[in-house]
């Protein structure tokens, strides 16, 4: 249309959308008008007043149709008539409350589902890193000679930056766990060294001040620091004016040089639920004891130049490496370097689990499709009249099924909104609870991404489920439906679909559920994993000593005298002091090289876990002594060096032998060496569903951390002695950081927060497809009998007997249910198979979970159809019968 | 929209157009004039009038008014606007080429 035209004619539009009612009346008018002059005409001829007015009806034709068509001719009756389905679509809910409100909480449910899974994957792996070209962000890692990754070291480090020509820059980080000295207390820090090139490579916007300077990554000229976000609004309140300033990190005053934004993601942190506080210049040089070449403690970071593809980097890094492992032959154990992008480091540990809960969670949302659907199809049942009436007025059919999909719609949008609300309390709960432990959950938002993905899958499924229905209304028999009765005959086409519907909702279901089982039989498994020591009545904490207090001798006899006061407090059975604690997410290895037993080049020894250990430790974790003896007092810093080794280590050293009065050497190839005085229990490590590794013990007197754990047996619940244990701890000294307070429990709990989310997830999908499933069957059945209760009426009438009756029902109902536990079985043997990677010591075709899950499946349909079923037949067949 | 089957499409609203240049009238007024002025020869049904009428008004070609009528009725009342003045040339003159053409083919002699 020309604009000339649309300006003539706005003033009608505008009266037609907004002024609906004088438009009506205006044409009923205009009509009217025209009939009765028609009237006037035909009276004029000599007919009487009934034959004159019957006269100009037939003349005119349809006055409704002529009348719909006049609607037609405006162009904004589209949205008019939205307005209006949308009206009458709502009044129609309104008077089947039941209906609207099973409908809308099942599509709730199912979109709900959907909107905090899809959260969750777009904040944790669709959306990208905030860094500029982010896909160049390459983690580098050495590879060792069984195939596993590893750290790099300060030579290696320098020498790829010096050497390659396929990154912008290299940059290295290491762990750094600074002590920030306040007034009254001091508090250990998450840190880290990292090089000044580092930030720059990310491509950092600072929120205050400025990155590291080059001349500042020099040793001694290397007292700066770099706040993140989180940490200066903590500690600092956000001051605006925190730049310059000097803060007390130990015994060295540092000067703040910058701010991070809110939004750099904590991607140096290795537990995503410790992001760093603080990062200082890494300001190695050659002369440090750890700057050697295989001290492999550090991370490298690269940044791909531009149109340099990773393969093509890889490759030189490659070729890099194998020059070095030629050049130093025994401080490699491999060649190779692998280049992983930031951010497929980041998540990948998660990715496949995600994607599996997303493709979990769609089957769910289909199942409330097929109920909805089947809602829709009986209430359009009832509504068959109606339709008939208006298809008889005259009202198109294109137009009565655009008001059922509108009506369906109106319900997938209010589930939508619903939905919404519930992904909202859904996340809400993730982040606030961490149930899971998963990267980049901070970046997990109901957004506009969000509130696009309901809308859109809500559209989807409000034309998925509404289809069906509305073209079954308008394919509709006008004269069987307008008869008097009003009532169909349940007819063959009507119960296949009916059928057909039981049939998927107990396919789909199955799957789920079968999913549920394998993920819960996994978890439960795990937890039945004994992990090497009692974690019943332990209570953990971290301390940290800075300062002079932190050298050797001074930190031995600060850990002796807290021991004292703990074991002296009423309720401690005992207590010990350990360097790094099983399960809680530390990963200290060194290299073992046994005496006679050790390969010629020492870097391909097998690394062990090394805990330094007091003497109490092994008995306040209950971790048992096989052979040999424990440490005592004896073993001090002169007295002669000794270990104790895990089971595991002396099978795989001395197999047959007994290991107590042998040596070997940690790390250092010329160091001491090391007896073996006794033996001990395996302990898992790195989590309880991963494989035993080969474990070292060394007295704390000889092997000494600054950082370390204490652990304290008590004889009631450990967590009512925390604040006992405090207090002696800073009453020897406040100024000591005491962190990470936790029982036992708690750590083993949190090293399996990922297994448990994933199968408490399934467990909800496995329990909402249970229900839905179950609401479908008993809808399908209650209807299928009302529409028949005639019959049944008259079968009953006729002599049949209850019982034959009840099972002709159920009877009809099981048949699609048990294809379709068939089906979902047939789906179930090949999809579990995914899910492998996620399940522990349980193979995904385990006969036993899955034949639980049939039974259980069948028994609530059983159930489901049993209930409407035995209603039906109670029925007095004479009610039945004058229900006519 | 239904339309008489036996006027060629397009044909109504010229005949329409026409009709109200000559003065403005109602819906009645014009199913008679229609009638009279084609001699019962085009056939159109009171029901395919109107939206006939409605949609030439959305295209704002006539315009609408209520006026009362002879015995003091409210009657709507329908004329041509000037954008319809020129819709009505366009359409004459397009109709003049068609019948001219048509009448060409239809003197062809058969061979």
């Amino acid at each position: 249309m020309r604009p000339r035209q649309w300006f003539y004619t706005l003033p009608l539009r505008l009266r037609t959308l907004f002024r609906r009612d004088r438009v009506e009346q205006d044409l009923r008018e205009e009509l009217q008008y025209h009939l009765e002059k028609k009237i006037q005409e035909y009276l004029a001829t000599g007919l009487t007043l009934d034959e004159a007015r019957r006269k100009a009806r037939r003349e005119f034709g349809g006055l409704e149709l002529s009348k719909e068509n006049c609607r037609d001719t405006r162009r904004v009756s589209y949205i008019q008539d939205l307005l209006q389905d949308l009206s009458f679509g709502l009044r129609m809910l309104r008077n089947s409350p039941a209906f609207a409100l099973v409908a809308i909480l099942t599509l709730a449910l199912g979109i709900g589902a959907n909107t905090a899974i899809f959260s969750v994957i777009h904040g944790v792996l669709l959306r990208p890193l905030p860094f500029p070209k982010q896909d160049q962000l390459m983690i580098l890692f050495e590879k060792n000679n069984d195939g596993t990754r590893s750290n790099t070291s300060w030579a290696t480090f320098m020498d790829w930056n010096r050497l390659n020509h396929s990154f912008t820059g290299v940059a290295a980080v290491s762990f750094w766990s600074p002590t920030f000295v306040g007034a009254n207390e001091a508090e250990t820090l998450i840190g880290f060294r990292a090089s000044s090139a580092l930030f720059d490579l990310m491509g950092v916007k600072f929120e205050r001040g400025r990155n590291f300077l080059p001349s500042e990554d020099v040793r001694g000229n290397n007292f700066v620091v770099i706040l993140s976000h989180g940490y200066w609004q903590r500690t600092f309140g956000g001051d605006p004016g925190i730049i310059g300033k000097s803060i007390q990190l130990g015994t060295r005053a540092y000067t703040v040089v910058g701010v991070l934004p809110a939004d750099f993601p904590s991607v140096l942190s290795f537990d995503p639920r410790k992001p760093a506080d603080i990062y200082t210049p890494l300001a190695y040089d050659a002369t440090l004891p750890y700057a050697c070449r295989d001290c492999r403690h550090l991370r490298a970071f690269a940044r791909l130049k531009d149109g340099v593809p990773i393969a093509q980097a890889e490759a030189e890094m490659n070729q890099i490496s194998a020059n070095l492992f030629r050049e130093y032959p025994t401080a490699y154990s491999a060649s190779g370097v692998t280049l992983t992008p930031l951010k497929d480091y980041l998540v990948g540990d998660v990715k496949t689990a995600l994607w599996i809960l997303l493709g979990s969670v769609g089957f769910v949302l289909l199942i409330a499709c097929v109920n909805v659907a089947n809602l829709l199809l009986a209430w359009a049942a009832r509504r068959q009249r109606e339709v008939a009436l208006r298809a008889a007025l005259g009202a198109r059919r294109t137009r009565m099924v655009r008001q059922f999909l509108t009506e369906s719609l109106l319900l997938s949008l209010l589930g939508g909104g619903l939905g919404l609300s519930l992904a909202w309390s859904g996340v809400f709960l993730l982040q606030q609870v961490r149930v899971a432990n998963l990267p980049r959950l901070e970046n997990v938002h109901i957004d506009a991404w969000t509130f696009a993905f309901t809308f859109g899958i809500s559209l989807i499924t409000g034309l998925a489920f509404g289809l069906l229905p509305a073209f079954r209304v308008s394919k509709l028999d006008l004269n069987e439906a307008l008869k008097e009765s009003g009532k169909s005959t349940p007819g063959k086409e009507r119960h296949r679909l009916r059928s057909a519907l039981v049939f998927a909702d107990v396919a789909l279901a199955l799957l789920l559920l079968a999913g549920a089982g394998l993920m819960m039989k996994s978890f439960i498994r795990l937890l039945e994993v004994h992990p090497g020591f009692d974690p019943s009545h332990t209570l953990t904490l971290t301390l940290s000593l800075w300062g002079p207090k932190s050298a050797d001798a001074p930190a031995v006899a600060f850990f002796d005298q807290v021991l004292l006061k703990i074991q002296a407090l009423p309720g401690v059975e005992s207590a010990g002091i350990v360097s790094q604690l099983p399960l809680g997410g530390n990963l200290d290895m060194y290299g073992v090289h046994v005496e006679d037993k050790s390969l010629p080049n020492p870097e391909e020894d097998p690394s062990a876990d090394r805990y330094s250990i007091t003497p109490g430790y092994l008995r306040a974790m209950r971790i048992p002594l096989l052979r040999g003896r424990e440490f005592d007092v004896r073993d001090v810093a002169t007295s002669p060096m000794v270990a104790l080794v895990n089971e595991s280590m002396a099978r795989q050293f001395w197999p047959g032998e007994d290991p107590v009065g042998k040596r070997f050497r940690m790390g250092d190839t010329k160091g001491p060496w090391k007896t073996v005085v006794g033996v001990v229990g395996d302990v898992l490590h790195k989590g309880l569903d991963a494989p035993h590794t080969i474990q070292v013990y060394l007295p704390n007197t000889q092997f000494t951390d600054s950082m370390v754990i204490l652990a304290a047996r008590t004889y009631n619940d450990p967590t009512s002695l925390a604040a006992a244990v405090r207090s002696e701890i800073s009453t020897l000294d406040p100024q000591v950081p005491v962190s990470e307070v936790a029982t036992m429990n708690e750590v083993v709990s949190a090293s399996v927060a990922n297994q448990r989310f994933g199968a408490v997830l399934f467990l909800l999908f496995g329990a909402i497809a249970l229900v839905l499933t179950a609401v479908g069957i008993y809808g399908v059945i209650s209807y299928g009998v009302a529409q028949r209760a005639h019959e049944i009426g008259i079968r009953l009438a006729l002599g049949a007997a209850r019982r034959e009756v009840l099972s002709l029902i159920v009877g009809e109902a099981m048949k699609p249910a048990l294809l379709g536990a068939a089906l979902g079985l047939c789906a179930a043997f090949g999809l579990t198979r995914l899910l492998s990677r996620l399940l522990y010591n349980v193979k995904p075709t385990d006969p036993p979970v899955f034949a639980a899950v049939l039974l259980l499946l069948i028994g609530v349909a059983l159930l489901a159809s049993y209930i409407p079923a035995r209603r039906a037949t109670r029925v007095d067949p004479m009610v039945a019968l004058r229900y006519e | 929209m239904s339309r008489p089957s036996d006027l060629v499409q397009g044909t109504l609203d010229l005949l329409l157009l026409k009709i109200l240049a000559l003065e403005p009238m109602n819906g009645y007024a014009i199913s008679l004039r229609l009638k009279q002025v084609s001699g019962d020869v085009l056939q159109v049904s009171d029901g395919s009038l109107y939206p006939a009428l409605h949609k030439l008004e959305q295209e704002g070609w006539i315009t609408a008014e209520w006026k009362p009528t002879e015995n003091n009725r409210r009657a709507k009342f329908y004329s041509l606007t000037r954008l319809g003045k020129g819709q009505l040339e366009r359409e004459s003159a397009n109709w003049g080429r068609l019948s001219a053409a048509i009448s060409n083919v239809v003197r062809l002699k058969e061979v």
